[in-house]
């Protein structure tokens, strides 16, 4: 192993990263499709819905680099990044608006989801927590806030391309790796005790998210309707 | 001259009365009304194919709803004007309704064409088949929903 390189992305961080990935890449085109996919686009988003709730707690207790703290885009570490001033490592202060305008972003798309319907056949599985009238607005934000997601993503991506081209810096290798390249404190913390932690809160929140505790309607021969 | 006069007259009086005017908002409540009537409908079918069991007569009530209204020519109430007003609750329609008719057309036309073979399908009683088709049935509400309905 090369001696001047350091643990930078922890692994959870990065297997959330990629899943991540491929959730949202689904769930755009599922999203776009529709027809029968509509249900996959709904199953995607519970999946979405663990992997922010994982990622808001691995930002606690997840490794160094993984840390809100850590990269937290203070108005004077902005200040110092565009001035060429920022020593650090990980995210950069304006990679870090970046992950969380996405992370917000997302959020907003599950929320909106959840409750959202398409006036067809489906309906987000806590529909009946806001009712059709509200429904319909806040699916009109869903649909609103894909544009704004595509454009983050295209963003991102385009921020990748600069870093590799003009800064000469791969990104994309330490998310596969975990390893970056030169001088730096080794990422520490976040054990297992940690990832339990993560991992059982966003299987809560995913078991809410699913409304799978909500009452279920009423079987159809519990009725009495007449039959013609 | 009275002769031709008084033909011209009954012509107009019975081309009148085969499709009589309908208010506004009326318009605008019957056009709610067949969206709201066909999701009842599309969801009887996705329960049917989703549930485990699938009840054959269910299924074929379902669709032949979904396509007699299909082809009752909804068309007919999207009136001049109707892109505003309220009818059980504020009309979502696009002003694209009345400008875009030729892409409106095939979608609309597209729509009619899978409403029927989803009767077909039905009649067939074959679950698996009823729910690709229910998949594309509800591909092509989405296709004028994407387009000409306001999403607030």
């Amino acid at each position: 192993m090369d001696n001047k390189a350091f643990r930078l992305w922890d692994l959870p961080t990065r297997i959330f990263h990629w899943s991540l990935v491929l959730a949202v890449a689904s769930a755009l085109v599922s999203g776009q499709l529709g027809g029968n996919l509509i249900d996959w686009h709904g199953r995607i988003g519970l999946l979405v819905v663990g992997l922010i709730v994982f990622r808001l707690v691995w930002g606690v207790l997840g490794s160094t680099y993984a840390r809100f703290g850590q990269f937290l885009p203070t108005p004077a570490r902005i200040k110092a990044y565009l001035a060429n001033q920022w020593q650090g490592e990980g995210h950069n202060p304006l990679g870090a608006l970046s992950v969380l305008g996405l992370l917000g972003l997302l959020t907003a798309q599950v929320l909106t989801g959840l409750v959202a319907n398409d006036d067809i056949a489906f309906t987000g599985p806590l529909f009946d927590l806001v009712g059709k009238a509200v429904s319909n607005r806040l699916t009109g934000l869903h649909h609103l806030l894909s544009d704004l997601l595509i454009g983050l993503i295209v963003l991102h991506l385009a921020a990748i391309v600069f870093y590799v081209r003009i800064k000469k810096q791969n990104l994309v290798k330490p998310m596969i790796t975990g390893w970056q390249e030169g001088e730096g404190k080794s990422a520490s913390g976040g054990g297992w005790l940690a990832l339990i932690l993560a991992l059982a809160l966003a299987g809560l929140v995913v078991y809410g998210a699913s409304g799978a505790w909500l009452p279920p309607p009423p079987p159809a021969a519990a009725v009495e309707t007449p039959n013609w | 001259m009275k002769t031709k006069f008084l033909l011209s007259l009954i012509a107009v009086l019975i081309a009148g009365s085969a499709s009589a005017q309908v208010k506004p908002e009326d318009a605008i409540k019957y056009r709610q009304s067949g969206y709201g009537f066909m999701a009842w409908n599309m969801g009887r079918i996705k329960t049917n194919v989703e549930g485990g069991n699938f009840n054959k007569e269910e299924v074929i009530k379902a669709a032949t709803a979904i396509q007699a209204i299909a082809n009752s020519g909804m068309g007919a109430l999207y009136l001049p004007g109707t892109d505003k007003g309220k009818g059980w609750e504020e009309t979502r329609a696009k002003p694209a309704i009345w400008t875009d008719k030729e892409k409106l057309g095939k979608i609309a036309m597209d729509f009619n064409k899978e409403a029927n073979e989803m009767a077909k399908v039905a009649a067939t009683g074959d679950a698996a088949a009823v729910g690709a088709q229910l998949g594309k049935l509800g591909a092509s509400c989405k296709a004028c929903h994407d387009d000409f309905r306001i999403k607030h």
